[in-house]
C-alpha cells in the first residue's frame, strides 16, 4: 500500500497524479502568449501581400501549432498520454481525426477545390 | 509515492485499491483509465469535429463556386446581392441587374476574385484573441478548483463567461455590418455557407457560456469543490474545443483569400 492509496489523501492530490503532472500556472500563461504571438504572426503574414502557397502554407503551419498547442495543453491530450491506457487513448483519438481531415480532403478534391 | 503512470498490473498494488483515489473526485475507474464522463465528453466532441469538418468543406466549396460565379456575372448571384428595394424596383421594370448595380464591395470581390473584400481583419482578430483568452482564464479555473482556490476559482469562471459574451457581441456586430453590406443568409451561396459555419460556431460559444454560468452557480452554492474539478475539467474541453474550432475558421475563412 502506498500513500496515494491512502483514504486521507485529498481528492485533488489524487487527481492531479492520476492524470500526470499538469502544467504551472506559469506554464499556462507561457502558451497562452504563444498562441498570441502566433495569431498575430497569422495577421502580419496576410498582410505581407504573398500569394498562393507561399501564402497559405506558413498561414496552415501556425493553424496546427495552435491547434496542438490548444489540444494537447489546454485540453490536457498531451498529459493524458501519461494515465493508465491512456496512450491508447490519444492514439484512438488522434487516428479519428487525421481520418477525419483526410475524408474531408478526398471530399473537396473530389469537387477540384483548388487553393 | 505511486507512479500511477504504471499500469496496477506492474506494480504492487490491488486493482480494487485504485478505486479509491479516483472515486475521490467523482470519476469511476475504467479499464482506459479515464472516467465514463470525460471518455463521452472526448466521443462527443469527436462527433463536433464531424460536424465542423463538414461546415467548413461546405464553406470552402461555396465559397469557390460563389466567386467563380459572381466573376463570370451570373445573372442569378448578382441578382441574389442586390438589395432588396433596388431588386423589386428593377423587377417592376422587366429587367435584371446588372454587375454596376452590385454594391461596390461585390464589385470588389468580382475584380479581385477574393471574398476577403468583405472581411474586417483587424476586428475579427481582436475576437480571436478574446476567444484564445477566454481559454487561459478557463484553464486556470480548472486548476484554481484542482487546488482549492474557490475565490480564484469563481474569478476565473466569470472571466471566461465575460471573454465569451464579448466575442459573441462582436460576432452580433460583425453580422450585422455585413448584412448592411448586402451579404445576407439567402442572397448567396456564399452567405449561406458563412453564416451556417459561423453561427453554428456562436451557438456553441453561447451554450459554453451557458454551462459556466452554471458552474459558477454550483461554486456560489458551495458544490463545486476541489473533489468535483472533474466537472470544470470536461466543461474547459468543450470550451476549449470551441477555442479550438474558431483558430481553424479564423485561418481557413478569415485569412486564407
Amino acid at each position: 500500500m502506498t500513500d496515494t492509496l491512502d483514504p486521507n489523501v485529498s481528492g485533488s492530490a489524487a487527481h492531479a497524479e492520476a492524470h500526470g503532472d499538469h502544467p504551472t500556472e506559469k506554464a499556462y500563461w507561457q502558451i497562452f502568449a504563444v498562441l498570441a504571438t502566433l495569431t498575430a504572426l497569422e495577421v502580419l503574414w496576410s498582410y505581407l501581400g504573398f500569394e498562393g502557397p507561399a501564402l497559405v502554407l506558413p498561414l496552415l503551419v501556425m493553424m496546427v501549432v495552435k491547434f496542438a498547442l490548444v489540444a494537447g495543453i489546454f485540453m490536457h491530450l498531451k498529459y493524458d498520454l501519461s494515465i493508465i491506457n491512456g496512450k491508447y487513448f490519444t492514439i484512438l483519438f488522434s487516428f479519428g481525426l487525421v481520418l477525419a481531415i483526410a475524408v474531408y480532403f478526398v471530399v473537396i478534391a473530389t469537387f477540384k477545390f483548388q487553393i | 509515492m505511486t507512479d500511477l503512470a504504471t499500469p496496477p498490473e506492474e506494480r504492487d498494488v490491488p486493482v480494487e485499491s485504485h478505486h479509491t483515489d479516483h472515486d475521490d473526485h467523482g470519476a469511476h475507474h475504467t479499464s482506459l483509465g479515464l472516467s465514463n464522463m470525460k471518455l463521452a465528453m472526448w466521443l462527443f466532441l469527436g462527433s463536433e469535429c464531424l460536424l465542423f469538418g463538414a461546415l467548413i468543406s461546405t464553406f470552402l466549396l461555396s465559397k469557390t463556386r460563389f466567386i467563380t460565379e459572381l466573376a463570370a456575372g451570373n445573372p442569378n448571384v448578382i441578382e441574389g446581392l442586390l438589395p432588396a428595394d433596388q431588386a423589386a424596383a428593377l423587377a417592376e421594370q422587366g429587367v435584371r441587374g446588372g454587375f454596376s448595380d452590385l454594391p461596390v464591395i461585390f464589385q470588389e470581390m468580382a475584380s479581385e476574385r477574393s471574398v476577403e473584400a468583405i472581411f474586417d481583419i483587424p476586428f475579427t482578430s481582436f475576437s480571436s484573441f478574446v476567444l484564445l483568452m477566454s481559454s487561459l482564464c478557463m484553464v486556470l479555473a480548472h486548476k484554481a478548483t484542482e487546488d482549492g482556490d474557490y475565490k480564484n476559482q469563481r474569478i476565473w469562471l466569470a472571466t471566461t463567461a465575460l471573454l465569451g459574451s464579448v466575442f459573441i457581441g462582436g460576432q452580433i456586430y460583425e453580422f450585422t455590418a455585413f448584412s448592411n453590406e448586402g451579404l445576407t443568409f439567402g442572397g448567396s451561396l456564399f452567405g449561406s455557407a458563412f453564416y451556417t459555419l459561423t453561427g453554428f460556431h456562436g451557438v456553441h460559444v453561447t451554450g459554453g457560456i451557458a454551462m459556466l454560468a452554471t458552474l459558477l452557480i454550483l461554486s456560489f452554492r458551495g458544490k463545486l469543490n476541489s473533489d468535483r474539478a472533474e466537472t470544470v475539467e470536461l466543461v474547459g474541453l468543450y470550451w476549449h474545443f470551441v477555442d479550438v474550432v474558431w483558430v481553424l475558421i479564423f485561418t481557413i475563412v478569415y485569412l486564407i483569400p
